[in-house]
């Protein structure tokens, strides 16, 4: 915490409220995360996943209260489960990832629905659950991007290659079905959290923007990689810092959004004139 | 696929006689070891019964080719060597367990995705993570093994751009790579031009006598030229032998039925035996 408020002290520069310092850094730290997991979750035909798990919240929290659970547990264990039952979907009865994941989504939201409809004060604290804010994440959130930051790391430098080569022939015959399940659980977990920190679109799109701009650029798996992560760096702080601007004064997760966009379509337009890289 | 399969060693009973779980043909030569048996393996995709009752033998550091007309069961058969199908009969290997190479046949990938040949071959080789780049023993391996494929120049080559032919080499680099006991390659020719089709010939004389191969084929010149073995399958073992053998106009119409003797009358007019020198293969 001492180390995060003399990180705060050093950002003064760019902005004067606090709550601007600490998303700037919570951006940081997702972005780190998210690029690649989006570079893999993109190759893997899953862009959708982050939204369904993202709307499971609502069961989650649902769930946690009727069991007793903390919400935060419950939400990230529901998740997980959800993730896991996605691979299953798709590996066993053979759906294909878009199936499972739209048979998951309307599952895990009408299961909230009916849930939250029983008890309806629940729904005062939702919003933050599907809608949570950029502007106020706290400190411990940005603890938890962290560690997320660290599992991520693990599984880029530990399970990356045999990831990518799954998804190169994904009806290939593999017998790897641990590693499936494995790369499910952490999708969902990336996911819960970046939802929580940001919000559902604003997860989504950092998860998906940047590796679909990198893919139409990149002409190798490496440099794949690597603009993912540059892109979704740069619109986080640019999309950031323009929804700053006296003359904008925007929402700063639907201005991140948007600029992630803006780089896609700036990506295509420069394929055609220089190629790729 | 690049993917290697260790078949758990409770499916290849080694307890039994390995040199021979059944009798050896009339013209198996007596020098040559059996590295695949099956033993009247029977499979069957929904109400209908693919293969029946196949039984054969693959010879071990040698070439068997599989010939037989569409829908003969012939890419069945190897989806029961890999355990991807349910199947019933018996699969004998020596050694048990082994490591099986797999080229498929027409593959079915992502295009667009970023990758080039050299990555791609590293994916299977190497736990470094393509990101950070290739390491040079790594790089060293690959390229060596494109060579091996007469695929060199497709190292730094996005895999998406890739040719029929470019593509099944590269998949044959990417199996040559995981060490196989025995590379079973599904139609290789598929989708190839005349001049693949000529570099798949030499390839495969490059691999003569170090790999056991099976490889499945329709085209008989191929088998003809390559195979130091053949089986003709038409969901049942019709004939196996040695190629002069059956490439006689009964045995090929009995497998193919009655009019490809017309067609391959000419390729089965020549008498000459030499397995390296066929129709498909002029070498030189």
């Amino acid at each position: 915490m001492v180390l995060l408020q003399s990180l705060y002290d050093q950002l003064a520069f760019f902005y004067e409220p606090m709550f601007m310092r600490r998303a700037m850094v919570a951006l940081f730290l997702l972005s780190l995360a998210v690029s690649g997991a989006g570079v893999l979750a993109v190759s893997r035909r899953m862009a959708f996943f982050p939204d369904t798990v993202g709307h499971s919240a609502l069961a989650g929290l649902a769930l946690g209260l009727l069991v007793g659970l903390d919400p935060q547990v419950a939400v990230i264990l529901f998740g997980l489960g959800l993730g896991l039952l996605i691979v299953f979907l798709s590996r066993r009865a053979k759906f294909g990832a878009d199936t499972s994941l739209a048979l998951v989504f309307s599952g895990a939201v009408a299961l909230g629905l009916a849930l939250i409809s029983r008890r309806p004060r629940v729904t005062a604290g939702l919003s933050r659950w599907l809608l949570g804010d950029i502007l106020t994440v706290g400190d411990e959130e940005i603890v938890a991007l962290l560690g997320l930051d660290l599992i991520a790391y693990l599984i880029f430098l530990g399970l990356y290659n045999r990831l990518i080569l799954t998804s190169v022939f994904p009806t290939g015959l593999t017998r790897q079905v641990w590693v499936d399940y494995l790369f499910g659980a952490f999708l969902a977990v990336v996911s819960v959290l970046a939802v929580q920190a940001v919000g559902v679109l604003l997860a989504t799109a950092l998860l998906v923007t940047p590796a679909a701009t990198s893919r139409v650029l990149a002409a190798t798996g490496r440099s794949f990689f690597w603009l993912a992560l540059v892109f979704s760096l740069i619109s986080g702080q640019l999309g950031l810092w323009i929804s700053y601007q006296p003359g904008v004064n925007a929402s700063a997760g639907a201005t991140v959004v948007l600029t992630s966009l803006g780089f896609l379509a700036l990506a295509a337009l420069g394929r055609r004139l220089v190629g790729r890289v | 696929m690049i993917e290697t399969f260790e078949r758990p060693a409770t499916e290849s009973p080694a307890k039994k006689s390995v040199a021979g779980p059944v009798e050896l043909p009339p013209s198996w030569p007596t020098a040559w070891v059996p590295a695949l048996s099956l033993v009247e393996v029977k499979a069957t995709l929904g109400e209908f019964e693919v293969l029946r009752e196949v039984t054969f033998q693959a010879p071990k550091g040698r070439q068997t080719i599989i010939i037989g007309p569409n829908g003969a069961g012939k890419s069945t058969l190897i989806h029961c060597l890999l355990g991807q199908i349910p199947h019933e009969g018996r699969v004998f290997f020596d050694p048990p367990g082994p490591r099986l190479g797999y080229v498929p046949q027409r593959p079915d990938f992502d295009r667009f995705l970023p990758l080039t040949v050299g990555e791609f071959l590293a994916l299977g080789l190497s736990r470094r993570p393509i990101w950070l780049g290739l390491g040079r023993a790594t790089q060293v391996k690959v390229k060596a093994a494109l060579e091996l494929v007469k695929a060199g120049s497709l190292y730094g080559k996005p895999l998406g751009g890739l040719s029929g032919g470019e593509t099944q080499r590269a998949l044959l680099a990417a199996a040559l790579l995981s060490e196989p006991d025995i590379l079973i390659l599904d139609e290789p020719a598929t989708g190839v031009d005349v001049y693949g089709e000529q570099l798949l010939c030499e390839i495969l004389e490059g691999l003569k006598d170090s790999f056991t191969v099976l490889m499945v084929s329709h085209d008989l010149a191929t088998a003809r030229a390559h195979g130091d073995w053949v089986v003709c399958l038409n969901r049942r073992v019709v004939a196996q032998g040695r190629p002069e053998e059956i490439f006689q106009p009964q045995t090929l119409s009995a497998t193919f039925g009655l009019h490809q003797g017309l067609i391959f009358g000419s390729a089965t007019g020549s008498p000459s035996s030499d397995s390296a020198a066929g129709p498909a293969c002029s070498h030189g």
